[in-house]
């Protein structure tokens, strides 16, 4: 530029001394037309600059864009890991074969090998071989590939085919959490559960090998670019790996004994809202999706069901009651006789003849529902009903999973005597079991209500930074703190003394409740047909831990709570022991025996010893085996606990 | 400058802005001389022919005495005009890229609308060197000339080749210019010039369309914009230095013929702003240099002649680089010394012999 303006002065100053007169007028407009060409040569220059400058970036784009074709590379979905960083959802790479047409010059042969070599008919694979198209991909038999296949093409070395890595969703569980994590379609694309709600974070985009070509669509001889594909962001959830294994295992062989309808289970840490597992029968595999009905995969039954809760409901009526200071459990008695009438109706009690007169206390104890209806009534009905919105009932709990019920509580206009009497112990409500783990920690953890959540953060797969992050979301105050330590101290004493007591745990401070419904089919109750239930927490004094399992329709057992659901519960509350590392606790209480109980015996170590080996050392125990092989890969309950004798210890085997 | 001494500074801007040329369309054709005729090197040997020949005409023509065309001017003329008309007639002229403009030899061709270019340009000086004095009056003056361009540039556009018959139209009213023409003649032109564009895009509103399109490429990128599209991809990665000789992309059937019209854009790519920096300085000391022998030159007749040579080889530079850079909508007029093209090197270099003539019989 300088240059030009140098020799545009030099012009505009150039004299013309020595001209004859006659040429003057000529030379001025030779002047004047060189002015003019300097002026266009200078407009053209400073053109060119404001291209190759100013609009440099957007050309290049775009002239980028012309030049480069792409060979895409799938991007890795974010991983999913539980709280510890176990991996619950992972990626493994696979390869898929793309077309580029133009580049392929003998279109019959590279047609008959490739159709040949991947079962397709020519006619077909020739079509694909002479798309007019940059990129062809052949969908589905050229997609995700065996590494033999992979390998034939490979070995061909045709122009213009090529083979891509492609990342696959891959779940090393496979059944574990499937309703919750979900599953994701042929193109890694989240079609349910986590997947799909967080679909827009674990998937990545796309990188590239981008080559440059003419534009007849031929390589060109310049360096390749290869873009880096972004992966996903990676998820940790709440999930506890150790307890969730549990809680899948118990579920499993809850199935394979009673063969129920369903079963479901929650664990949470009552004191965050963080779900520490969530398991629901039936389950499937997630790779696998498309061979199960709709029903058996979207129902994650932990937070869809809705069903009358039975007895675990009278938590909520006793920590009314205990708020309102309406009922002192150790000093106000109640005499039941069998059954009470309201209004007409008799109620009876799940004893036949009754409890007696017993303590408040005992009532809990002993999940005496004439005793409930009672606190209910002296509750009355705008109070008690308060108490379960204020619990969380008849609403969803906002938990941040897909396909969660409200459940129904009776509205307050239509609620009768009768209405108020059954709702008191459980029954004419229909609430989810996310609702009532979601209540009861309210109940323990000293009157807070938090929001149950499961995704614990989103990080940035390389610099592992913070997309999002859920913390503790507290809701309300629902009881006092020490209402809440006095509910505590009831339902510890359900599991000492009362209908709890197949949960109790040496040396540990267990809290729980059972709950028995009749499960209700057009409008009546069906005949033998019971949502058994367990809601269970520990240490009673400083609850770490709650877990609430449901059995639907156990078969071939009594089906009440306490046989059911309760040994359970326990055994995924012994587990999360470990899990969470708690330490036990020197003040506590002992289990209260009755007449005839066998006092308890500590189980020696069985893992590793082979089967023989460890039937002899567990001699007097009864033992059941689960799983094939020859050697004991873990016990249940571990070694060390103390169980009845005529309790059942499980023995894991497998092969060496 | 001494008698008889050659013009060294335009001899020398020439040769290197040629052998640039040269340089370039090889870069530019190769792509296409390959895919085409199997052969990489056609365009540039055909072009390199033309080259050495136009080199020894240029030194021949710079010894003939520029006075011999004051009197043959009106011949050659004639031939010219002779030839146009023959060239439109099918079976004599043959088609290249839609127009008939070519007497085919061989695998080289020959437009005459080129030899029309620099014989309309003697024949004008001539007019003006003969009615000096009634050159003020339109009627008399001014008309007959004017009379004489339009039958060329009608011929010419019966081809049809709008940018050559353009690139005479300008430099003979160039020439008028110099040569005293009032003033308000071109004011008037200009005047009648911008109603004629006015009522065209009345009668035709797709014209608007075509203007528009010109402003913003993108609005039809694979139509009216397409050429220009792809110039100016070939012009904005070229930064600073550019790819390097030899790396343009644009050339790898991007921009068709880029060894044409299209050239300059190839230069940006592989030489950036520097490349466009060189050129255009060459152009301008070619033009300066021109325009000074036309100044210095004590002869009518060699001052209009001159002055009509490089004013024509400056209009039609500047056309065909506004045409490239997106400044004006495309009119295929290729870029002199620099684009392929066997005719139009031979007569520029024709041309320069002519100037360098000029130059030598100076006192």
């Amino acid at each position: 530029m300088k240059d030009q303006f140098s020799l545009f002065f030099i012009i505009i100053s150039y004299n013309f001394v020595g001209d004859i007169v006659f040429f003057k007028g000529i030379h001025t407009r030779i002047k004047i037309i060189l002015l003019v060409v300097v002026f266009l040569f200078l407009l053209i220059i400073g053109k060119v600059f404001y291209i190759q400058v100013i609009s440099y970036k957007k050309l290049n784009g775009y002239a980028s864009s012309l030049w480069s074709r792409n060979l895409p590379i799938e991007a890795n979905r974010g991983i999913i890991y539980d709280v510890n960083g176990v991996v619950l959802a992972d990626n493994i790479t696979t390869t898929s074969l793309v077309l580029i047409p133009n580049q392929i010059k003998d279109k019959e042969s590279t047609a008959r090998s490739l159709a040949s070599i991947l079962g397709v008919t020519y006619e077909d694979m020739y079509k694909h071989v002479s798309k007019r198209t940059s990129i062809e991909r052949v969908h589905p038999e050229g997609r995700r590939l065996s590494y033999e296949i992979a390998d034939k093409i490979n070995d061909l070395k045709l122009p213009g085919v090529y083979l891509i890595k492609e990342a696959k969703r891959y779940y090393p569980n496979d059944t574990m959490l499937a309703h919750t994590i979900g599953f994701v379609g042929i193109d890694n694309q989240g079609l349910a559960g986590l997947e799909l709600i967080y679909d827009k974070y674990l998937t990545g985009s796309y990188g590239a090998i981008k080559y440059f070509s003419d534009a007849k669509g031929n390589r060109l001889e310049l360096s390749e670019i290869y873009e880096q594909p972004q992966n996903g962001v990676n998820m940790t959830l709440t999930i506890n790996y150790d307890i969730q294994a549990s809680m899948e295992r118990e579920l499993d062989n809850v199935v394979s004994k009673y063969n129920p309808d369903g079963a479901w289970g929650i664990a949470m840490n009552p004191n965050t809202g963080e779900i520490l597992a969530i398991a629901s029968r039936p389950s499937f595999s997630p790779s696998n999706y498309s061979n199960y009905s709709t029903e058996e995969i979207n129902r994650n039954l932990p937070i869809w069901m809705t069903y009358e809760p039975g007895s675990t409901f009278k938590i909520v009526t006793l920590s009314a009651s205990v708020n309102e200071g309406i009922v002192d459990l150790n000093n106000d008695h109640f005499y039941d006789g069998g059954a009470v009438t309201v209004e007409g109706a008799t109620l009876h009690c799940w004893k036949h003849g009754g409890h007696g007169d017993q303590t408040y206390l005992q009532v809990v104890e002993n999940s005496c529902n004439p005793g409930f209806v009672n606190l209910g009534l002296k509750l009355g009905k705008e109070k008690l009903f308060d108490y379960i919105n204020k619990f969380g009932f008849g609403s969803k709990t906002g938990v941040d999973l897909n396909g969660e019920s409200n459940g129904i509580i009776f509205n307050l206009d239509r609620v009768g005597p009768v209405e108020l009497a059954t709702t008191a112990f459980g029954q004419g409500v229909s609430v989810t079991p996310i609702q009532q783990i979601t209540a009861v920690s309210a109940a323990i953890n000293g009157g807070i209500l938090y929001k149950p959540y499961i995704v614990k953060s989103l990080n940035e797969p390389e610099t592992n930074s913070v997309v999002l992050e859920n913390k503790p979301s507290v809701v309300h105050q629902v009881i006092t703190r020490e209402s809440s330590d006095i509910v505590k101290y009831a339902l510890e004493s359900v599991v000492q003394n009362g209908t709890g007591r197949n949960a109790f745990i040496d040396g540990y401070r267990v809290g729980g409740k059972t709950g028995t419904a009749q499960k209700v089919k057009d409008g009546h109750y069906m005949v033998g047909n019971y949502i058994t239930s367990f809601i269970g927490f520990l240490p009673a004094d400083d609850p770490q831990v709650i877990v609430y399992v449901a059995v639907d329709n156990a078969k071939g057992v009594s089906q009440y709570g306490g046989t059911v659901a309760a040994p359970i519960a326990r055994n995924i509350l012994v587990d999360s022991i470990s899990a969470l590392d708690i330490k036990k606790r020197d003040n506590a209480g002992e289990k209260n025996y009755k007449t005839g109980e066998k006092h308890y015996k500590e189980i020696p170590n069985v893992v590793g010893m082979n089967v023989n080996d460890a039937k002899n050392l567990l001699k007097g125990f009864s033992i059941e085996f689960s799983g094939s092989g020859s050697t004991i890969s873990y016990q249940s309950p571990k070694a060390g606990e103390k169980i009845l004798e005529e309790d059942v210890i499980r023995l894991y085997l497998e092969d060496e | 400058m001494k008698k008889n001494s050659v013009n060294v500074v335009l001899l020398i801007s020439v040769l290197l802005i040629s052998i640039f040329g040269i340089i370039m369309i090889y870069s530019a054709s190769y792509v296409w001389a390959e895919y085409k005729f199997n052969n990489p090197f056609k365009f540039v040997i055909n072009q390199g022919v033309f080259f050495i020949i136009g080199v020894v005409f240029m030194m021949i023509i710079s010894h003939i005495d520029y006075k011999v065309y004051y009197e043959k001017s009106n011949l050659f003329f004639i031939i010219c005009l002779i030839l146009l008309i023959l060239v439109i007639i099918p079976g004599i002229g043959s088609v290249r890229n839609g127009s008939r403009s070519w007497f085919g030899i061989g695998s080289f061709g020959i437009q005459p609308s080129e030899f029309t270019k620099l014989s309309l340009i003697i024949f004008t000086s001539k007019y003006l060197v003969n009615n000096e004095r009634i050159i003020g009056n339109f009627f008399k003056g001014v008309l007959p000339i004017l009379g004489i361009l339009f039958l060329v540039f009608g011929l010419i556009m019966l081809q049809p080749d709008f940018g050559t018959g353009m690139i005479i139209v300008m430099s003979i009213i160039g020439l008028l210019f110099i040569g005293g023409v009032d003033f308000k003649f071109f004011l008037k032109l200009g005047i009648v010039g911008l109603f004629g564009i006015v009522g065209l895009i009345v009668v035709a509103p797709y014209r608007l369309k075509r203007i528009i399109s010109f402003i913003n490429p993108w609005s039809d990128p694979l139509g009216a914009g397409f050429q220009i599209i792809q110039s100016l991809y070939a012009i904005g990665p070229g930064g600073l230095f550019g790819y390097g000789f030899l790396n343009s992309r644009q050339k790898h059937f991007y921009l068709p013929e880029p060894q044409t019209d299209f050239i300059f854009s190839i230069i940006s790519e592989e030489f950036g702003f520097m490349g466009i920096l060189i050129v255009s300085i060459l152009f301008l000391t070619i033009i300066y240099t021109g325009f000074k022998i036309s100044r210095s030159s004590n002869n009518l007749f060699g001052k209009y002649l001159a002055f009509g040579i490089t004013f024509q080889i400056a209009f039609q530079a500047i056309l065909n680089l506004m045409v490239v850079v997106g400044l004006i909508p495309v009119t295929g007029v290729t870029l002199p010394f620099l684009s392929y093209g066997g005719s139009s090197l031979l007569i520029t270099l024709c041309s320069i012999g002519i100037l360098l003539n000029i130059s030598r019989s100076q006192k």
